[in-house]
C-alpha cells in the first residue's frame, strides 16, 4: 500500500474514532468528503433530490448514533457509505423496511482502489469497464444495482433465462473488480 | 462443481440485496460455516460500491449539510459511545479491585507482622513463664520432699520446739505450709491445719503426718479463693480428718 493510500485510510478511521467520542467536527469533515457519493447514489436511484436528501441525513445520521458499526480494518469508509446508501434507497424505492442492519455490512474494497489522489482514476476505470461490457451485461449489472430487481424481475423483462441472468451479474462484478485492480 | 461454484452467483445476488426465497436461506446457511464464501461475499459487496462509484457527479444542497449538524447536534453525546463507557465503568471496576486487592495486600502484611511480633512476645512470654513454673516446683519439690534435710536453728541453749511456717496468698487462695519437731501421732491421729478467717469458721487447711525427724508439710490444699487469713492452728483430729476442729488447737501461728 502506498503512503499516501494509508494516509487516507487512517485519516478516516480516525475521523471515525472521534466520531465514537461526540466530535461534531469530525462528523462535518467526513460528511464534507463523502457525501458527494452518498447523495448521488441515492438520486441516481430514486430519481428525487428530496427523497436522495433524506437518504443522505438517514445514513449519515446512522453513522452518527452508530460509528462502531463500521470497521476501518474491514473496508474503506465511502465504498462502506455507498453500499448503505444503496440499500436504504432500494427499500425506499421498493417500500420496503430496511432488510439488513449497518452493523451486518461488510464492504471489502482495496483501499488502493479509493484513494483521495486517484480518485477520478479510480472513476475513470470503472466508467470504461461498464462501458466496456455487453450491453445485456451492463443492464443486468444496473438493473439489480439501482432499481433492486432479481435476477427473476430481470428475466422477465429481458427474456432471458434466470440461470444467465444471475451469471452475466456475477461475471459484471467480476469485471469491475480487475479493472479496478489492474 | 465444487460447494463454493455451486453458490458463486447466487453470492453475487446476495451481496446486491436481490436474493429471496429458498435460494437465500441456502446461502446463508453455506456462510454459516464457509469463511471462504463469507471473504468473496464481502468481496462482492466491495465490487458493487464501485458501482455505486459510477453514479458519482452529483452535490447534495448545502442546507442537507446545515440539516444533517444541526440534527448531529441535537443528538449530542457527552459522553463516548455505549461501549466505550462499558469498557470505561469495567476498566473503573478492574482499577478499583485491583486498588483493593492492593490495599488487602498491604493490610494484610502489615497484620502478618503485627501477629509474627505477638507470637514472637508469646513464645517469650511462655518460656519465662515456663522457666518460672520449673522453678516453683523445684522449690515446692525441695520444701516438701521427705528427703529433704530440714534445719530448725534456734538458741543454743533452748531444745529444739514443735514449729510450722504458713505462707498464704488469699487473693489466689494458694498455701504452702512446712513443719518441724513434730511429736509423733498414734496411727489413729493425723494433725489438721486450719485457716481461722478474720469472720466465721475455721477451714480445713490440710492434713499431715510428720515423718520420722518431726517433719511434715502441706501444699496447695483446695482452700477459697479470696478469704483473709487472721491465723492458722494446728489441731490432733482422726486419721481421717475433720470438717471442723474436734480439739483445742495445739498450735497458733502469729504474722512474721
Amino acid at each position: 500500500m502506498s503512503r499516501a493510500a494509508s494516509d487516507v485510510v487512517s485519516t478516516d478511521a480516525m475521523l471515525v474514532s472521534a466520531i465514537r467520542s461526540g466530535d461534531q467536527t469530525a462528523m462535518a469533515e467526513i460528511y464534507d468528503r463523502h457525501s458527494n457519493v452518498v447523495y448521488s447514489v441515492a438520486l441516481r436511484i430514486l430519481g428525487d433530490t428530496g427523497a436522495a436528501e433524506d437518504i443522505l441525513q438517514d445514513v449519515f445520521m446512522q453513522l452518527w448514533r452508530n460509528p462502531r458499526a463500521f470497521d476501518a480494518n474491514r473496508g474503506s469508509l465511502p465504498a462502506w457509505l455507498a453500499v448503505i446508501s444503496r440499500n436504504r434507497a432500494i427499500d425506499l424505492l421498493r417500500k420496503r423496511r430496511p432488510e439488513t442492519d449497518i452493523e451486518e455490512i461488510v464492504v471489502n474494497v482495496e483501499p488502493d482502489m479509493v484513494r483521495g489522489a486517484e480518485w477520478s482514476l479510480l472513476l475513470g476505470k470503472i466508467r470504461g469497464a461498464l462501458a466496456g461490457m455487453p450491453d445485456a451485461q451492463r443492464l443486468a449489472l444496473e438493473m439489480s444495482f439501482f432499481e433492486g430487481l432479481t435476477h427473476g424481475e430481470i428475466a422477465q423483462k429481458t427474456g432471458e433465462p434466470l440461470g444467465t441472468i444471475k451469471t452475466r451479474i456475477r461475471a459484471g462484478l467480476i469485471a469491475l473488480r480487475k479493472a479496478c485492480t489492474r | 462443481m465444487n460447494a463454493h461454484e455451486q453458490f458463486a452467483d447466487d453470492l453475487a445476488l446476495l451481496a446486491l440485496g436481490t436474493l429471496d426465497g429458498a435460494e437465500r436461506v441456502r446461502v446463508e446457511a453455506h456462510l454459516r460455516e464457509c469463511a471462504a464464501c463469507r471473504g468473496e461475499l464481502e468481496r462482492l459487496r466491495g465490487d458493487a460500491a464501485l458501482l455505486a462509484f459510477s453514479a458519482g457527479g452529483a452535490r447534495p444542497p448545502a442546507r442537507s449539510r446545515e440539516r444533517l449538524l444541526a440534527a448531529v447536534a441535537g443528538e449530542a453525546r457527552r459522553a463516548p459511545a455505549p461501549r466505550v463507557r462499558r469498557r470505561a465503568w469495567w476498566s473503573g471496576l478492574q482499577w478499583a479491585a485491583a486498588a483493593a486487592v492492593l490495599a488487602m495486600f498491604f493490610l494484610l502484611v502489615r497484620q502478618n507482622g503485627e501477629l509474627k511480633q505477638r507470637v514472637d512476645q508469646l513464645a517469650a512470654s511462655s518460656a519465662s513463664e515456663q522457666q518460672q513454673l520449673i522453678q516453683a516446683r523445684q522449690l515446692i519439690t525441695a520444701l516438701s520432699d521427705a528427703d529433704a534435710d530440714h534445719f530448725v536453728l534456734v538458741s543454743s541453749k533452748t531444745p529444739p520446739q514443735p514449729q510450722g511456717r504458713a505462707i498464704y496468698l488469699a487473693k489466689s487462695g494458694t498455701l504452702v505450709f512446712l513443719a518441724s519437731n513434730m511429736p509423733a501421732l498414734p496411727p489413729e491421729k493425723i494433725y489438721e491445719l486450719w485457716l481461722i478467717p478474720a469472720n466465721g469458721a475455721p477451714i480445713p487447711a490440710g492434713l499431715f503426718r510428720p515423718n520420722a525427724e518431726g517433719s511434715g508439710s502441706v501444699v496447695r490444699p483446695p482452700l477459697p479463693v479470696g478469704v483473709e487469713a487472721k491465723t492458722f492452728a494446728i489441731t490432733v483430729e482422726p486419721k481421717e480428718g475433720s470438717p471442723a476442729p474436734t480439739s483445742q488447737p495445739i498450735m497458733l501461728g502469729t504474722r512474721g
